[in-house]
């Protein structure tokens, strides 16, 4: 009896430890092979990461690149999280700029990548920019790809049936200030009797919360949300949008969204430069009806995206060289003419190929210029591990309350009292 | 164990020893080795993941940084956590609103599709798993689409018979409902066919002897097929709350605005959705462990309770 007990635990274990082990070995350095001549990328969807493999193929045709577009941003960065917890990673990575802070906050899963000279090329992109990923003990783990310029994309046909003027110039003239864009929106409303704005929460609360010195945390690092005038003012002006009743209360990427896009149900998005690809896959057929005007209040940025070499990556040398390449000046220039991402090297902002750069879609609205103005005298603001966090809580209140369920006057302190629950401080 | 020596092995020769004890262990070992693929795949795949899971609960757990201990600080905080009693409740809402008119549906239309003179009858049976069969996510984005506040089917239906339109993706009762729906959708025919397949196991003789004895087929279905198939509801109730309170792809695609609350209050956001937006949006891993085990204590309470009440509530006997 005691032997067909123990030999059956016995059994049983040696089992779990041979698959233990078989899955052990996948992490190890049998598989793959660091043959120097390839690399596996994991990229997100919707940046033409195909296209900047392709082209860096052309260049070094001796090397094999293993694209695997894995998600959106967010997934990627969860499927990358479960990577580095498992042990099988990739040689290189594309982490989204909110998504770093969390991978910034744990330096020792990544390649260093001074090691590999990041060190003589940091001066090449902005400051603040590159100070992102940069880990408090001086390591450099990702290279910025591009920056998230902002502007405002509105429907020029619908702007014209409304009695406003259409030309980019006097459009943008029209709002200097936040609160002179919400007082256009009464005006088109009032003469169309239809929603100027897609929403308030991302169109407005997102952008002006992006314009600030100061955003959820101090420069030191501290959360300082809750008194920080930037996100209060942000949060009222969204809200006064919502109680202007010009906003089509439509989330963005939702269903609705596009719907209410293709059918013309609202005249403006705020539109940082990522957001110029989802219109024009959106809605197709309003080509040459979109143009592009100045985001009111001045310069700011959201968004932009990371390469970063995982500490277990076969291939960093391989994977390096790809960043090398790509990420200098001027393959950031070569990709933006392709791809409409924005550099985030300002040596090329002076740049013809930049410069005169027009997006047909947009009535030959001249993105280049547009989107480089608005990062020029940037002072930006720190992003920190629970900055999408507190985001997602601010903007869910301020739909909360476009949607006509919640009380404009309790939803700032139901929104800290949520980003309390969440972040546990 | 008998001392006794029967006659048929008393004339026999004793076999040796040694052969005797070797074919004695292979017929001792023979059986636990039939069975044992079953208990490897469970340990592996269940037991050991859910033992891991107590263990993560009791630390804050970074997968890519540190593992702290914090003993049970994590339930204490998951008690006190009013997004917690808030997915709770709306699974719970979600579980009800679904399960009932499920199973109610199935059992009329079990006993429906087990009448006698129905024609094409394995035609019909065979359309009510084409839900089954469907994608979740397929179906969560048609009903979405049909929901949808301002351009779906359903509400511009309520349009034309001047009705208001009703934001059901927004509001708390209206995007229970819609997951509800689709929940009942994907599921009323499997059941019904686990119905069906009880039914026919009724002899048809009880049936015609009724109907000769003057029962309607009210009667029929109160006194004949209700009886019959009570082991077989114990079984569906039991596995309808587990699975009812595990919903997750339903409600990740309902509010695609604010997929992993499910909307903007966290209006429906379930347990599931919970533990997925702690480990895999914040990734709090100790804390979604901890949202794991409330979520499988609950889960076996349910079923247990359901298990007693259903096993004791016996439908009358006429």
């Amino acid at each position: 009896m005691k032997f067909r007990k123990v030999s059956a635990v016995v059994f049983a274990a040696t089992a779990a430890l041979s698959m233990a082990a078989c899955s052990g070995s996948s992490s190890g350095t049998s598989s793959g092979g660091s043959d120097g001549s390839s690399f596996e990328f994991w990229s997100f969807t919707g940046i033409d990461a195909k296209g900047s493999a392709a082209e860096y193929k052309a260049k070094r045709p001796d090397i094999q690149i293993k694209l695997t577009e894995v998600g959106n941003a967010q997934e990627t960065a969860q499927a990358l999280t479960t990577a580095l917890a498992g042990g099988k990673v990739p040689d290189l990575v594309l982490i989204q700029g909110d998504d770093l802070p969390k991978f910034v906050q744990q330096p020792q899963n990544f390649v260093d990548l001074r090691t590999m000279g990041a060190d003589k090329i940091k001066g090449d992109y902005l400051d603040w920019v590159i100070s992102q990923p940069t880990a408090k003990d001086g390591s450099i783990i990702g290279i910025p790809t591009d920056v998230g310029g902002m502007a405002i994309a509105y429907r020029a046909d619908l702007f014209k049936k409304a009695g406003l003027p259409t030309d980019r110039e006097e459009v943008s003239k029209l709002w200097p200030t936040w609160d002179a864009f919400i007082e256009t929106g009464k005006k088109y409303t009032a003469a169309t009797g239809k929603a100027f704005v897609d929403n308030a929460g991302g169109s407005v609360y997102s952008q002006v919360v992006n314009q600030g010195q100061e955003k959820y945390y101090d420069p030191a690092g501290n959360l300082v949300y809750e008194r920080s005038p930037q996100v209060k003012a942000a949060f009222d002006l969204a809200l006064k949008a919502v109680a202007a009743g010009i906003t089509a209360k439509q989330s963005t990427f939702t269903e609705g969204w596009s719907a209410a896009m293709k059918k013309g149900e609202f005249a403006v998005i705020a539109a940082p430069v990522w957001m110029l690809g989802s219109i024009r896959d959106n809605a197709p057929d309003t080509k040459g009806e979109w143009n592009i005007a100045t985001i009111p209040g001045g310069s700011g940025n959201w968004g932009g995206s990371f390469l970063a070499i995982p500490k277990g990556a076969k291939n960093p040398k391989a994977a390096w060289d790809y960043i090398a390449a790509t990420q200098s000046p001027q393959g950031q220039l070569d990709h933006f003419s392709k791809a409409r991402s924005l550099p985030a090297t300002p040596s090329v902002y002076k740049d013809p190929k930049l410069t005169s750069a027009k997006d047909e879609f947009f009535s030959g609205a001249p993105i280049g210029t547009i989107y480089t103005d608005s990062l020029l005298g940037l002072k930006p603001f720190l992003i920190g591990p629970d900055s999408t966090t507190i985001g997602t809580e601010f903007t869910n209140a301020i739909t909360n309350v476009e949607q006509g369920k919640g009380d404009p006057a309790k939803a700032w302190d139901a929104a800290v009292t949520n980003i309390k629950n969440a972040i546990g401080s | 164990m008998t001392t006794s020596i029967t006659p048929t092995t008393a004339g026999l020769p004793p076999a040796p020893p040694v052969e005797a004890a070797r074919r004695g262990f292979t017929e001792i070992i023979a059986p636990y080795a039939y069975i044992a693929p079953f208990f490897l795949l469970f340990a592996v795949f269940g037991l050991i993941p859910l033992l891991f899971t107590f263990y993560v609960a009791l630390f804050d757990w970074n997968p890519i940084g540190e593992h702290v201990f914090v003993g049970l600080d994590n339930f204490d905080r998951l008690l006190g956590d009013v997004r917690f009693w808030n997915a709770a409740r709306n699974t719970v809402s979600i579980w009800l609103l679904s399960t009932v008119p499920q199973l109610l549906v199935a059992l009329l239309l079990a006993h429906l599709l087990n009448h006698v003179r129905l024609r094409l009858a394995v035609f019909f049976r065979m359309t009510m798993l084409v839900p089954y069969v469907t994608s979740v996510a397929a179906t969560a984005i048609v009903f979405v689409q049909m929901f949808d506040r301002d351009y779906g089917l359903l509400n511009w239906l309520l349009g034309l018979v001047g009705f208001e339109h009703i934001d059901f993706t927004q509001s708390v009762t209206g995007s229970h409902v819609l997951i509800a729906v689709m929940v009942t959708w994907r599921w009323f025919g499997y059941t019904t066919l686990l119905y069906l397949a009880s039914l026919q196991a009724v002899p048809r003789a009880i049936y015609e002897a009724a109907a000769v004895d003057g029962a309607g087929n009210v009667r029929q279905f109160l006194h004949i097929s209700l009886p019959a198939l009570r082991p077989v509801i114990v079984f569906t109730i039991v596995t309808s709350t587990i699975g009812g309170l595990q919903i997750f792809t339903e409600a990740l695609l309902v509010n695609r605005g604010a997929a992993n609350t499910c909307g903007p209050i966290r209006q429906c956001q379930t347990l599931t959705l919970f533990l997925f937006e702690q480990g895999f949006i914040q990734f709090k891993f100790g804390y979604a462990a901890a949202i794991g085990v409330a979520l499988f204590v609950m889960v076996v309470g349910f079923a247990g309770l359901n298990y007693f009440l259903s096993t004791r509530i016996r439908p009358v006997k006429g």
